[in-house]
């Protein structure tokens, strides 16, 4: 039989740093069950490549997520040259996590928990730096984000 | 009156705390997997064996809440550990579980969009972890 070498397949995941923290080990185990389980999110997840920052300000903890079409490389704490970057207390990277996903794949800001998210942006407690520009990267992440 | 930490009567009042919560009822509905508390041992809190919670939760009511060993708590679906000091934290309100949980301070096993999904039910079950007068073992 020839000798076919068959291309080994990238990990959904993977973690930039030997060891990652428990927030970057939490996101990536969040994404990858979510990708992994969820064609919709695939998608999506093969198609985004930007650099997103995460940064919950009640624990002084970051992590910056690495999209590179069809791979993640998430690294401990906030990375050079992110896209979007995204600052909340950990309650509402949470509840980012449990946006509904609407009509065209627009995250719902009208229903209990997309309020609470719309009101932590205008009281400036949620803060996304980049978003001119980015916001289809945004809601793409979101998509990938969300568990609902 | 207050209770023992992590005793049977602890467990009933927990039990029924969750159970009186509305706000647990509705935020729950839906989850039907049993989640396992695992109190690791403290000796030098005068916590010295470690114990394990198993809480039987089912489409927003707690069906049983026992105390067992740490084996029995490592067997349920969502495994949450952590020192005893840490479940003190928590329990007192001096740490926020979903931060716990961000910082590595509680880990958690199990399916993580699950858990994630039901973040508002697992804050209103601390909630009423908090509302359990205790006896805690290193304050006596």
């Amino acid at each position: 039989m020839a000798g076919r070498k068959l291309k080994a397949r990238p990990k959904t995941v993977e973690y930039a740093d030997a060891e990652p923290s428990a927030f970057a080990s939490m996101l990536g185990g969040l994404i990858e069950a979510n990708v992994e389980s969820r064609p919709e999110k695939q998608r999506d997840f093969g198609s985004l490549a930007a650099r997103v920052g995460i940064f919950v300000t009640d624990i002084d903890e970051g992590v910056t997520l690495d999209f590179q079409g069809g791979h993640l490389v998430v690294h401990n704490g906030l990375a050079p040259r992110r896209d979007l970057t995204i600052r909340a207390e950990a309650g509402t990277v949470m509840n980012l996590s449990n946006l509904k996903i609407g009509l065209f794949g627009m995250p719902v800001y009208y229903d209990e928990v997309g309020r609470g998210v719309a009101a932590k942006l205008l009281q400036r407690k949620l803060r996304i730096d980049g978003l001119l520009g980015n916001l289809a990267t945004l809601n793409t992440v979101t998509r990938i984000f969300s568990v609902q | 009156m207050a209770v023992k930490a992590f005793s049977d009567e602890w467990a009933q009042q927990f039990k029924d705390e969750v159970n009186k919560s509305s706000v647990y009822k509705s935020a729950a509905k839906g989850w039907k997997w049993t989640v396992g508390l695992v109190v690791e041992a403290e000796p030098d809190k005068n916590f010295p064996e470690a114990k394990g919670v198993v809480m039987d939760l089912f489409d927003g009511s707690a069906r049983d809440i026992t105390v067992g060993t740490a084996a029995d708590a490592q067997r349920c679906n969502f495994v949450i550990t952590a020192p005893y000091s840490r479940w003190k934290q928590v329990a007192t309100k001096e740490l926020d579980a979903t931060k716990g949980m961000l910082q590595g301070k509680l880990k958690l096993k199990g399916d993580l969009p699950t858990i994630v999904r039901y973040t508002k039910a697992s804050q209103e079950m601390t909630e009423c972890t908090t509302r359990v007068p205790v006896e805690w073992p290193d304050e006596n």
